[in-house]
């Protein structure tokens, strides 16, 4: 049935989806559900949007630094996000996620994923009891070995860990592209919950082997690095989104990058990082509205390769 | 990490921080410092008044006033404020106060000889130390753009390490390496983390730092005359 819409009707609706396509809180708060993605091994949904403290949540003790992470925190929560990611690498990012939780009472509503990173793969335990004193938590949804190191022993002693209860789901995280072979095999032979790695418009390789080995081991994907550090705003920021964008489901540059990436079947999450609420925002309009298919995939791979 | 696999790193990749974090780290301490800046400007002029005095109690005075900003910024800036971001930063601290330690030994027990440089000489050593560690602090205020951010001698390292160096030519050539091994490090170190943190206009001074502690492992002043 053709519907008839005046001009000022046909304006006004425009405007509409257009604000509701820039503003997830409106989304949000309207009740539109939040993308989500089941983990394979459980089935528990998770939002496809989580949020990485990679250098962002590394402040110290600096109260008011400390404060504007809070906000981006409590952001990041009001408009639907479970998941955050750290690891005792990043400085006092842990530390600061405790502070920040307590502030914001939210030690129930966050998914928490952390890392085991060190080279002593007895110190595995220790290394998660420090972290959840840290952040303030009786147990961590997610433990992971940090960029495979000594992950043999760390592993073990996760799978122990899990059988006890005293964490939900164990993985493996990888950054940069680095070690893709090792981690291959190892998602080959491990009972592995998750694997975290970097997956972004330009840097594709994951799609080659371990996105594919992921679906079919049932493993969930975490992807790291969605907008590579900020290269890619530095780089594509003062572009024009194509015009067929808004097809895609995505409005902003933010939206185009980590929709490209959520909208690859094998991945659960991707997790952005950053220092400032309104930037948090636009990462969180991805979470929200229709994700692209795979012809608008390519497209927005080879419009981004073509600038 | 497996072998050839460090190739594949770079500088970006071992620094858990941005430029904005660091840049706070200077107004933070000024602000927790306030109003003791004062003794720190002190500090710099009876330095350069020890330069210009110039006799062996002089030098032992500089020496040991050097050692107290050494103390200042390591176990201040370094370990309380940038330690916690930056766990090298920590190392650091620690090897500030070794060498602090070190230039209260060559102060107290070292057997000065009784020479001394000419008066006009003494007067370009104590007044251009002074200019140069009063305009070195406000780097980090062009860099950041926030007067509160001025980084003193005795507070902060780079300026510290910087203004020092000269002052180590005091010592005689043979033992004079030992006391510039810091420098050179710590240099290196600030060096490579300004360049990745892109404050392009700080990295200046431990860059040149760095081509400073390297010459004067080679230079010596010329001898001045005995006191007696």
């Amino acid at each position: 049935m053709a519907i008839k819409l005046s001009r000022r009707q046909f304006l006004a609706a425009l405007a509409a989806t257009g604000l509701s396509l820039r503003m997830p809180a409106l989304m949000a708060a309207s009740g539109e559900k939040a993308i989500a993605r089941p983990i394979p091994s459980s089935g528990e949904p998770l939002p496809v949007i989580g949020m990485g403290t990679w250098r962002t949540f590394n402040v110290g003790g600096d109260q008011q630094l400390v404060q504007e992470r809070t906000g981006v925190l409590k952001r990041f929560f009001e408009l639907g996000g479970t998941l955050v990611d750290s690891s005792p690498m990043y400085g006092s990012a842990d530390e600061v996620m405790g502070e920040a939780l307590d502030t914001l009472n939210a030690h129930d509503r966050v998914f928490a994923a952390n890392k085991v990173w060190t080279r002593d793969g007895n110190a595995t335990r220790e290394q998660d009891r420090a972290s959840r004193r840290k952040w303030g938590i009786d147990r961590f949804d997610l433990q992971q070995v940090h960029n495979l190191l000594a992950w043999e022993s760390h592993l073990e002693t996760l799978k122990q860990m899990k059988a006890d209860g005293d964490i939900r789901y164990l993985g493996i995280s990888t950054s940069h592209g680095r070690r893709h072979r090792d981690l291959a095999t190892i998602m080959e032979q491990e009972p592995l919950d998750f694997v975290q790695l970097t997956y972004n418009v330009l840097d594709r390789e994951a799609e080659q082997r371990l996105l594919p080995l992921a679906k079919e081991r049932g493993i969930a994907v975490i992807v790291n690095r969605p907008f590579q550090g900020g290269g890619l705003f530095r780089r594509y920021q003062s572009e024009p989104l194509p015009g067929w964008a808004e097809e895609a489901g995505c409005s902003t540059w933010a939206e185009f990058f980590l929709k490209f990436i959520v909208s690859h079947p094998a991945v659960t999450c991707a997790i952005p990082a950053t220092t400032r609420v309104e930037h948090m925002e636009e990462n969180m309009g991805a979470l929200y509205g229709r994700l692209p298919d795979d012809e608008q995939r390519r497209q927005m791979a080879d419009y981004v390769a073509g600038l | 990490m497996i072998d050839g696999d460090w190739l594949s790193y770079s500088l970006s990749d071992f620094l858990m921080f941005g430029p904005e974090v660091f840049l706070r780290l200077f107004v933070r301490i000024n602000q927790d410092f306030w109003p003791w800046q004062g003794i720190a400007l002190v500090l710099l002029l009876v330095v350069a008044g020890l330069l210009v005095r110039g006799d062996t109690l002089a030098k032992r005075g500089v020496l040991l006033l050097l050692a107290a900003a050494w103390v200042g910024s390591g176990a201040g800036f370094l370990m309380e404020y940038y330690g916690p971001i930056n766990t090298p930063a920590i190392w650091f601290g620690w090897a500030f106060i070794l060498q602090a330690a070190l230039l209260t030994v060559a102060a107290l027990v070292w057997p000065w000889d009784k020479t001394t440089a000419g008066l006009a000489r003494r007067w370009q050593a104590g007044i251009g130390w002074l200019v140069m560690a009063a305009l070195l602090p406000l780097l980090v205020v062009v860099q950041s753009g926030n007067w509160h951010a001025l980084a003193l001698f005795g507070i902060t390292p780079d300026v510290t390490v910087a203004a020092s160096v000269p002052c180590l030519l005091l010592l005689p050539r043979r033992v004079r390496w030992l006391f510039l091994l810091l420098p050179l490090l710590w240099s290196l170190f600030s060096a490579a983390t300004l360049w990745t943190l892109g404050t392009r206009l700080m990295f200046v001074l431990p860059a040149a730092t760095l081509v400073l502690t390297i010459a004067c492992f080679r230079f010596s002043p010329r001898p001045g005359k005995s006191q007696d």
